[in-house]
């Protein structure tokens, strides 16, 4: 069986047969954003999370105009078909799919297993960086019904929906507090948001090339949990990134119509005043 | 409080760098960072890996007879941030005294400007790591 949204995903030899496709931009959004510049498939853009992505200022990725200028300056236009790839399996590529989705282009795409498959397999790397002819973007009204802030949180926990917490079990247990070595994302508290269940996000990718695991396989991992096609669910993680995995697993892969990643996630739900925790 | 010579000269040359030199460097350094000796595979193999969503790094201190200190590292390729910053550590501090070592301020990069290049959640790791070498350097004084 194949998955629900197969336009979404596409395997390292199709991109090695569309690089110089006109209608097709490649992107690489890294948790680290130095390998962009140490090589990356030959015609690719950057879009890093943190310095693309978010807004200047406040904690919220790019509004809708900073949105438009970005995919302006990276030639992109309303009919671009755009596949992004990532290192840690596709964690960021996934994050800035959402926010592509969310500002409307939905002719987006994963390459499975991501900058490591692509390596695997001794594809061709670059350094050289192209540029491509600016255009107008114009993005389209948000799209709210993928993201979710607090106070849905809150109304999912009173309507007993379902909540996927996709961290470490540690970090759900709430025996961490953040991970090691990254203090400034962590929280006051420990724990998760009462009724989510555990399901860390890299069981959903296979460890050795970093792909997606099989309809099958997924299926049965998040059914026999409880998070099931018909359910109105929210994810979240840390920071909202390792959650958008599991966001385009549930929406793309299984087909499950009703699901937000809340990127607040818990470096907000953690130092949230006056907001339920579970331990 | 002065830095060890060696580190403060990196911390001055970026501290004068634009942000693509400041990220060119950081690559340098990066892909400068020695392989672990074939020494330390035996106990490497034995330690315990990091939680997922982490960037594993596995580091030992090895003392000369004069009581200096020098750094030997495991990290992946898949992780040149966090390479680039423990080269930069390694290549500041490596000859350093255990005490020398503990001394270090923990916010000793910020002239650096590193922001400019990397975002402030990467640039955790620089303390990571170098909490990390400060417990190993207290290990070897035992």
């Amino acid at each position: 069986m194949s998955y629900a949204h197969p336009e979404y995903l596409v395997d390292t030899e199709w991109v090695a047969q569309h690089l110089e496709d006109p209608n097709v931009r490649i992107i690489e959004s890294d948790e680290d954003s130095l390998l962009y510049l140490m090589g990356h498939i030959p015609g690719a853009v950057q879009v890093d999370w943190f310095s693309t992505l978010q807004h200047p200022l406040r904690r919220d990725f790019s509004t809708r105009e900073q949105f438009e200028e970005i995919c302006s300056t990276l030639g992109i236009t309303n009919d671009t078909s755009i596949v992004f790839y990532g290192d840690k399996s596709n964690w960021f590529a996934c994050y800035a799919l959402w926010v592509f989705q969310y500002y409307g282009h939905t002719n987006v795409k994963i390459m499975n297993g991501g900058r490591i498959k692509w390596e695997q397999e001794k594809r061709a790397l670059v350094k050289e960086v192209r540029a491509y002819t600016r255009t107008s973007y114009s993005a389209k009204e948000a799209d709210k019904s993928i993201r979710a802030f607090r106070n849905d949180v809150f109304k999912q926990i009173e309507d007993k929906k379902p909540m996927v917490d996709v961290r470490s079990l540690k970090e759900y247990t709430g025996e961490l507090l953040h991970m090691p070595n990254y203090p400034q994302e962590g929280a006051t508290r420990g724990g998760h948001i009462p009724g989510a269940v555990s399901i860390p996000w890299s069981m959903a990718v296979n460890e050795a090339d970093s792909a997606f695991k099989s309809v099958e396989e997924l299926r049965a991992l998040y059914e026999g949990k409880d998070i099931k096609a018909d359910g109105e669910i929210i994810a979240y993680c840390r920071i909202g990134e390792r959650s958008s995995l599991t966001w385009f697993v549930l929406k793309y892969l299984l087909g499950y119509e009703k699901v937000k990643n809340y990127d607040g996630s818990w470096t907000e739900w953690g130092n949230l005043v006056d907001a339920p925790i579970e331990k | 409080m002065s830095l060890p010579a060696n580190l403060q000269e990196i911390v001055d040359d970026f501290a004068g760098m634009t942000r693509e030199e400041k990220m060119e460097t950081l690559i340098g350094y990066a892909e400068s960072l020695a392989d672990l000796p074939e020494r330390f595979r035996e106990e490497r193999a034995k330690m315990e890996p990091i939680p997922e969503c982490m960037t594993p790094v596995f580091l030992f201190a090895e003392k000369a007879d004069d009581g200096s200190l020098t750094f030997h590292f495991d990290i992946p390729p898949q992780s040149p941030t966090v390479r680039g910053l423990a080269a930069i550590l390694a290549t500041g501090l490596n000859g350093c005294k255990p005490e020398e070592i503990i001394a270090i301020p923990a916010d000793f990069y910020a002239p650096m400007k590193l922001e400019d290049a990397i975002s402030g959640q990467r640039l955790n790791g620089f303390r990571g790591v170098l909490a990390h070498m400060k417990q190993e350097a207290v290990k070897t004084m035992g």
